[in-house]
């Protein structure tokens, strides 16, 4: 049974039609691929599955249950998080706080309790604590624990978002476009990373990507979209040989790619 | 705890000695002080963390004070029971009109509120048979006994009991997940249910505390001034809470407690002058939100260093965007 499997998912946006019966299934401890051009519906694709979008018609089933319909915050708790293309950390908080708020529905603490102060609550939150600062580490960002979150760069966004994602230990990983802005060597600490996530911890990722290399480097399968339809899928090197890929996508660049590959 | 809280501490540990050393006069003005910072606190909440804007509160803080009167005066309850019950009553309202204009985006929200706050004002004052019209409700002064205070005294202290406790049991909730909660739907909605929030449950808790919060503070503030009329709660109520919340700095709760005793102290400065303090509080929160966004605890994290949790980042500085 694949991770995460969308079926004849399709969504019209003022009768623009932006995602046409697609169908993907991610295999269970993968990092799959989607690429395609600007306007393909990459990420319309992952806001229809975390709900922020239902679709129009088809079923979106995670581990074979169905989540379409869904509200958002429900399909976060059912164990899939995900990341933004332009980072959505929360001002005013400090880093630490972002990661924490990955918790928010594992801890229990009513209003009221949480008022009161009640022991346990502040148990929880020096836990909760504790495994911030564990998955801040784990991606390589402790440092920043109680720098503000308006004050990261590009590239530290991208990693503290990413921590608030894990400490909720998902199931699936949804990451927008993670490397762009990356310089070259953060590109590498991000390969490293994924690969990390997905053998250590056995979290199935779905990544949009621009950034080739990347791609072409860490992802077990690509689906390759364009104009709302998946028009490939296949390994690396099976989807850059693909003739409609090539024409649609890779351009003549593509070659260069591929020998590189 | 942060040097914020400790300064909250301190001034109300301060205001404890107050009965001692006053008159009548500067204690009605220091019981003034502490009903308007729980209604500031519970304004901040709503505006200032979960970044809702609504202008719904000067309203309940009038239901709050009817309730009050028609509970204590009219049906005879115990102080002790009509208080909590004049501010459960401005929660089960605040609800009601919350709940379904939370559906609404951003400023139709505001709208609903404004709305709101105009038909409970009508009511205020042509309910003859529930509010007395425009000639109000009179409360009598409230009964201490056992305690060896008089009614003012005793007033002050109750006050300043529950104005500590809401700043206590507000600061903790801040601190907890439901503070993170409130703080992620200010910054973005579709972040806060990628990280499963609920944001309609977060954004009812805040609209609720809130209006419990002004509900009780009109309950309190009702005996202070022993008559309950509909033009404490018009228009100008709205603009001296905002001026409050903004020149205390939005998103601070100490903040909320510095900006209503600056506000009531400035207030009673201008009673000579009553056609000018609607221009001046108006006036206050606008060069505020020019010249000092983050208000009087901004100045203060900015001068002494001073860090306070979930605090609402002023805009001036934008993040570099590449890195």
């Amino acid at each position: 049974m694949p991770a995460l499997e969308t079926r004849a998912v399709s969504i019209a946006f003022g009768g623009n039609l932006v995602l046409d019966r697609v169908d993907l299934a991610v295999a269970e401890g993968t990092i799959h691929g989607i690429i395609g051009p600007n306007g393909a519906g990459k990420t319309t694709l992952l806001n229809v599955i975390t709900g922020i979008t239902p679709p129009n018609s088809g079923e979106i089933l995670l581990h074979g249950r169905s989540i379409a319909g869904l509200k958002a915050h429900r399909i976060a708790a059912a164990g899939i998080r995900r990341t933004f293309q332009t980072s959505l950390l929360c001002k005013g908080m400090t880093v630490l706080e972002n990661v924490m708020g990955g918790l928010h529905a594992k801890l229990r603490a009513g209003a009221l309790a949480a008022a009161f102060g009640l022991p346990a609550v502040w148990r929880d939150e020096r836990d909760a604590a504790e495994a911030a600062h564990a998955a801040l580490a784990y991606v390589g960002a402790d440092a920043l624990a109680e720098r503000d979150a308006g004050q990261l760069s590009f590239g530290q966004q991208r990693l503290v978002e990413i921590a608030r994602a894990l400490i909720a230990e998902p199931r699936v990983l949804l990451l927008d476009e993670p490397a762009v802005g990356l310089s070259p060597d953060r590109v590498t600490h991000l390969d490293a990373l994924l690969r990390r996530i997905r053998d250590e911890r056995g979290v199935t990722i779905v990544m949009i990507e621009h950034v080739i290399r990347l791609v072409v480097d860490v992802c077990d399968r690509i689906t390759v979209m364009n104009l709302g339809r998946p028009i490939a899928e296949g390994t690396a090197a099976e989807v850059t040989r693909d003739a409609e890929v090539i024409e649609a996508y890779l351009g003549s660049g593509a070659h260069a790619v591929h020998s590189g590959a | 705890m942060n040097a914020f809280t400790r300064l909250v501490a301190v001034c109300f540990a301060l205001a404890a000695l107050l009965p001692l050393i006053s008159n009548r006069y500067t204690l009605f003005i220091g019981d003034a002080m502490l009903v308007q910072i729980i209604l500031a606190i519970g304004l901040n909440l709503l505006v200032g963390y979960a970044g809702l804007l609504a202008f719904m509160n000067g309203a309940l803080f009038g239901v709050g004070a009817y309730a009050l009167a028609v509970l204590h005066d009219g049906q005879h309850w115990p102080y002790w029971l009509a208080l909590p019950a004049s501010g459960i009553v401005a929660m089960v309202i605040g609800v009601a009109i919350a709940l379904p204009a939370l559906r609404l985006s951003g400023l139709y929200l505001a709208l609903a509120t404004v709305a709101f706050a105009q038909f409970a004002l009508w009511a205020f004052t042509h309910w003859d048979a529930v509010t007395g019209g425009p000639s109000g409700l009179k409360v009598t002064p409230t009964d201490f006994y056992p305690f060896p205070v008089s009614s003012e005294t005793g007033q002050f202290y109750l006050s300043l009991l529950v104005a500590a406790a809401i700043f206590w049991l507000t600061r903790n909730l801040l601190r907890s997940r439901i503070g993170r909660a409130f703080v992620a739907i200010r910054e973005s909605e579709t972040a806060a249910e990628a990280m499963a929030i609920d944001v309609t449950r977060t954004k009812t808790l805040a609209y609720a505390l809130a209006a419990l919060y002004a509900g009780i503070a009109g309950g309190l503030f009702a005996p202070l001034l022993g008559l309950v009329v509909p033009e404490s709660f018009d228009l100008f109520q709205v603009v001296f809470q905002f001026a409050m919340v903004v020149v205390g700095g939005m998103g601070s709760l100490a903040g909320s407690v510095l900006g209503a005793a600056l506000m009531v102290w400035l207030q009673e400065g201008l009673r000579a002058f009553k056609d000018l303090q609607e221009i001046a509080f108006g006036g206050l929160i606008l060069l505020t939100v020019l010249f000092l966004p983050g208000g009087v605890a901004g100045l203060l994290r900015a001068r002494f260093g001073w860090r306070e949790p979930l605090h609402r980042p002023t805009q001036r500085h934008q993040p570099h965007a590449s890195a």
